[in-house]
């Protein structure tokens, strides 16, 4: 598009391959530190240990100010010398080696899985693998990062990449040193694929007033398929489901340094409302990362319980289960939905105990959502916060 | 010799006759007989001589089944043996050798070291029922039944029609030896090829012939019967050997001899209608109110005529063996309304718990052990009686399980080794109860504790011996066949006493142990990462890995010590960052095929 704006430089967070070496070395700083003082307690013939800051309900609190769910001052202790923690602490500081010297020193990022089979193996002199499944490298790994109070993109593990885009912008992705120039305008039915490491991302052109993120393909693919973004002048992305890391740091950046309002379409369910949630201010598991993964501004588009009504899809609806109803119960006791609008939704919901998807809209015709149901509500501005 | 019975009771198989040996009833049919109602049994005896009753009625003598036959005589010869040492005050040292002979008929040899039997007794010892010493005194003796091992000598000739070799010296330089068989109709010995001579012996060799028997190893066996036995008579030497010719001897733990327990009267409360019958038809006394007042302790006159009020309908005026079986029922009956001066508590006898314990160490070479004596109580109101109780834990404690090696137990912590079973030895006045062990109070009260508490998780697979003697001056069978303890609730509850005082015990032992292996353990998993850590640790900071392996392998045996209550402090937090790291990987839609489930 001729009138996309280029982005003044001043405002760009992305990162250069300079900055990015520099964050290497301060990474592999700290995790030299954190070697040498464990050295340094087995020479002193202490118990080795790693701090980890305790997530979950107990330790996180919720920052009216900043409007994220942040971490407090709770720290567990992981020993080496405990029948309980020491397979752990192995694992931790195999991943803690695998980090430092194949992946920081050298610049390359691997994935969970690459991780996995680099270090497992069995232990000399016994029937033990190091690590048996995945999953227990992916905690260690998660140990790790917490620990060093840093982040797996940092620590160059790229997590399984999900979420697509689409619409009026034109970014600039680095892989090393190669610099690809990507319009978002361009990318055909499937859109463009969120990278899991969106750090060094640039944004180039803009001609959007908005973006849309749903949670579901299908909404997606229907919206660009009716290429409503070119229309409506926006950005669409799916986040499949939850959303991964790498998506919801790219909504926090374009919400950040692009001031783009970011609107959130998603099932009219608890379940639906928590992925908003979670976009929007974070998680209790992930709240050592809502400072940068946290996407305050956003806000929500739909579907609401009340939708169901206005837009007369009562016939549509389906029963909420037995675990709908818990999670309410539950999101209704959070402080982050705490606003008059919400607890009102969950309430409408926990009385007419009834859910609907966003596909409901299709039951008046396909492109209901394209052509009525979106430029409505944003016209409207009819958004829960 | 028995003649052929005749067709007076059609529904009971005639004995066979010695020609008929082959064709013998099978055991089953014993086993199956249908119990016999009061009025059955009494007419019965008022027919037959008590040889002939009982050689129609050998079930009530525990003579059913193959395995338990054989059994049941080797405890009668066995059970005189020992009262008859300890007459004589000498050690019993006793031998019981079990041979198949060529046309499938076992020969059974017991002998014994104890008093002997004057050469004028013989005949009444071996070859009338009835006639045993101990009957008038049944005061906490092992055999109560007084038909004991004459019997044998009588299933012997109904089996194989057969005689039993007799050898007995009474210590005075002569030895007696005979062919004994009894005449069933008259209930009187028949001797042939008696023989004197001079000689040291001193007891009796019994030499017997069966068919209807047979030998193995189980849980009912002479074998399990005769260990159960040394158990219970630390004193005793019990020498078995088998039809393979293998020789097992339990051997002595002690050379204490009992005290010979008092002879006391028996008590009225502790009397079964056939207990009462066997003694008014072996009693000496004019009347049944003479043999009343003079046979049993706390029997006044005025309890007589307190009991000829109750049942009017017996005449106590007629001589006791007049006494017939309907009638007893009465009085029995009669007993357990009446209001009786308890029994003596000195005639209580029991093992004692240094002599257990010495037999149990013997036996079974237990890496831990507890034995209790309770304090007498009393049951029924008044009858009373006493526990002994013991667990015996490792070693060769329990039973070994068929999936385990054969042969002796290896060395090394049970707890560890596995391969073996509990057991629990039953006894009562030492005498071990091998049958009908769901009947009995032992085996309620075992049932009814609640072993995990004692760290004895999945009890019944714990290298374990639990052993309970019930002393008392009358043990309340549940039948007449005397291999269970009636489970009355003041017996289970001492008995439940007794077990969990030795299970407190041996249960800080298991975790002592248990601490053990575990600390082990634990340091071998140390041991085991130490390669692992200290790589890494050079790898970020570039120390030697040598060196820091070196530190760690010190560290690892130090710490292996350190307390479980230090460790557990943290641990509350460190679930929950489990708990959230789990949550972020599912959350952070890492798992591709986590989508919204609907």
């Amino acid at each position: 598009m001729a009138e996309k704006k280029e982005k003044e430089s001043s405002a760009r967070k992305s990162e250069t391959a300079a900055e990015g070496l520099a964050r290497n070395k301060e990474i592999i700083r700290r995790i030299v530190e954190m070697g040498n003082r464990l050295v340094g307690e087995i020479e002193a013939k202490g118990n080795p240990h790693i701090d980890i800051p305790v997530r979950g309900a107990a330790n996180v609190q919720f920052d009216e100010k900043t409007k994220k769910i942040m971490l407090g001052e709770k720290v567990a202790k992981r020993f080496l010398f405990n029948v309980a923690h020491a397979r752990r602490f192995m694992q931790t500081m195999l991943v803690a080696s695998y980090v430092k010297k194949d992946l920081l020193e050298n610049d390359l990022t691997a994935t969970l899985r690459d991780l996995y089979y680099a270090k497992k193996h069995t232990i000399a002199g016994s029937q033990e693998d190091t690590i048996d499944e995945q999953k227990e490298s992916d905690l260690a790994i998660v140990d790790f990062e917490v620990a060093l109070d840093t982040f797996r993109e940092r620590l160059h593990l790229r997590a399984e990449p999900k979420g697509r885009m689409a619409g009026e912008l034109v970014i600039e992705d680095r892989v090393r040193d190669r610099v690809d120039r990507i319009d978002l305008a361009r990318m055909g039915s499937g859109g463009w694929a969120v990278p899991s490491i969106v750090e060094q991302i640039e944004f180039k052109e803009i001609d959007a007033e908005y973006v849309i993120v749903a949670e579901k393909n299908a909404i997606f693919d229907r919206l660009n398929e009716d290429r409503y973004w070119q229309k409506n002048k926006c950005i669409l992305m799916t986040t499949a489901g939850q959303a991964a890391r790498g998506a919801r740091r790219l909504l926090q950046r374009m919400s950040d340094e692009l001031k783009l309002p970011i609107y959130c379409l998603t099932d009219a369910d608890p379940y639906g409302w928590y992925i908003y949630s979670t976009m929007k201010y974070g998680s209790m598991a992930l709240a050592h990362e809502s400072d940068r993964l946290g996407c305050p501004a956003m806000k929500f588009l739909g579907m609401s319980i009340s939708d169901i009504e206005r837009y007369d899809l009562r016939n549509v609806t389906i029963k909420a289960k037995e675990v709908d109803i818990k999670r309410a119960l539950e999101m209704r006791g959070y402080d982050w939905f705490k606003a008059k609008g919400w607890q009102e939704e969950i309430n409408k919901f926990l009385d007419k105990k009834i859910k609907a998807e966003i596909q409901a809209l299709s039951s008046k015709n396909l492109q209901y959502i394209s052509n009525t149901y979106l430029p409505d509500k944003i016209k409207a501005q009819d958004f829960l916060p | 010799m028995a003649k052929e019975t005749k067709e007076k009771e059609p529904e009971t198989k005639p004995a066979p006759a010695k020609a008929e040996v082959k064709a013998a009833p099978k055991e089953t049919v014993a086993e199956k007989a249908p119990l016999k109602s009061s009025a059955e049994l009494e007419k019965e005896f008022r027919e037959y001589s008590v040889a002939e009753f009982f050689k129609r009625n050998r079930q009530m003598l525990g003579y059913t089944g193959k395995v338990r036959s054989l059994t049941t005589i080797v405890h009668e010869a066995v059970t005189n043996s020992l009262d008859s040492a300890e007459d004589a005050k000498v050690p019993p040292e006793i031998l019981v050798e079990i041979s198949e002979l060529p046309n499938g008929h076992y020969k059974v040899v017991c002998e014994d070291n104890g008093t002997g039997v004057p050469k004028s007794k013989i005949g009444q010892a071996f070859g009338q029922l009835l006639a045993g010493t101990k009957f008038h005194q049944l005061v906490q003796k092992r055999g109560q039944q007084g038909i004991g091992v004459s019997y044998a000598v009588l299933f012997s000739q109904i089996t194989t029609g057969r005689t039993t070799r007799v050898k007995t010296g009474i210590g005075d330089g002569r030895v007696s030896e005979c062919d004994m068989s009894i005449d069933v109709k008259k209930n009187t010995a028949l001797m042939a090829n008696e023989r004197e001579y001079d000689g040291k012996f001193r007891g009796v060799r019994l030499e017997f012939e069966f068919a209807e028997v047979t030998y193995n190893r189980s849980e009912y066996s002479v074998y399990e019967y005769l260990r159960r036995t040394a158990i219970a008579n630390p004193h005793a030497q019990v020498t078995l050997i088998e039809p393979d010719k293998n020789v097992t001897v339990f051997p002595r733990a002690t050379k204490d001899i009992p005290e010979k327990p008092e002879a006391i009267l028996p008590h009225p409360l502790g009397l079964t209608t056939s207990d009462l019958i066997d003694m008014a038809h072996t009693s000496k006394s004019r009347k049944i109110a003479s043999f009343f007042s003079g046979e049993f302790s706390r029997f006044s006159s005025d309890r007589v005529k307190e009991l000829q009020a109750m049942v009017p309908e017996v005449n106590l005026d007629r001589a006791p063996s007049a006494l017939t079986w309907p009638e007893a029922e009465l009085v029995t009956k009669a007993f357990q309304k009446m209001k009786w001066i308890a029994p003596d508590m000195g005639a209580l006898r029991p093992i004692g718990e240094k002599q257990i314990e010495k037999s149990l160490k013997n036996m079974l070479q237990p890496e831990e052990m507890r034995v209790v004596e309770r304090k007498p109580k009393v049951f029924r109101g008044g009858i009373p009686f006493l526990v002994e109780a013991g667990i015996a834990y490792g070693g060769n404690s329990g039973v070994q399980t068929e999936g385990a090696a054969a042969g002796e137990g290896g060395k090394g912590s049970a707890a560890i080794q596995g391969g073996r079973k509990a057991e629990i030895l039953r006894f009562a006045n030492r005498t071990p109860l091998l049958f009908d062990a769901g009947n009995c109070a032992i085996t309620e009260a075992v049932k009814t504790i609640d072993w995990n508490r004692y760290d004895l998780k999945d009890f019944e697979n714990q290298p374990l011996t639990i052993f309970v003697n019930f002393v008392s001056v009358y043990v309340p069978y549940t039948g007449a066949g005397k291999l269970a303890i009636s489970a009355e609730d003041e017996i289970v509850d001492e008995i439940r006493m007794a077990l969990m005082e030795c299970a407190r015990n041996v249960s800080s032992y298991i975790n002592t142990l248990r601490k053990a292996k575990e600390q082990e353990q634990r340091r071998s998993i140390f041991i085991r990462y130490v390669d692992e850590v200290s790589g890494a640790l050079h790898d970020l900071t570039g120390k030697p890995k040598a060196y820091i392996t070196e530190k760690l392998k010190v560290l690892a045996k130090e710490k292996t010590a350190l307390l479980d209550s230090k460790e557990t402090v943290m641990e509350e937090a460190l679930e929950e960052v489990e708990a959230a790291a789990e949550e972020e990987i599912e959350e952070a839609g890492e798992n591709p095929n986590h989508t919204k489930k609907k």
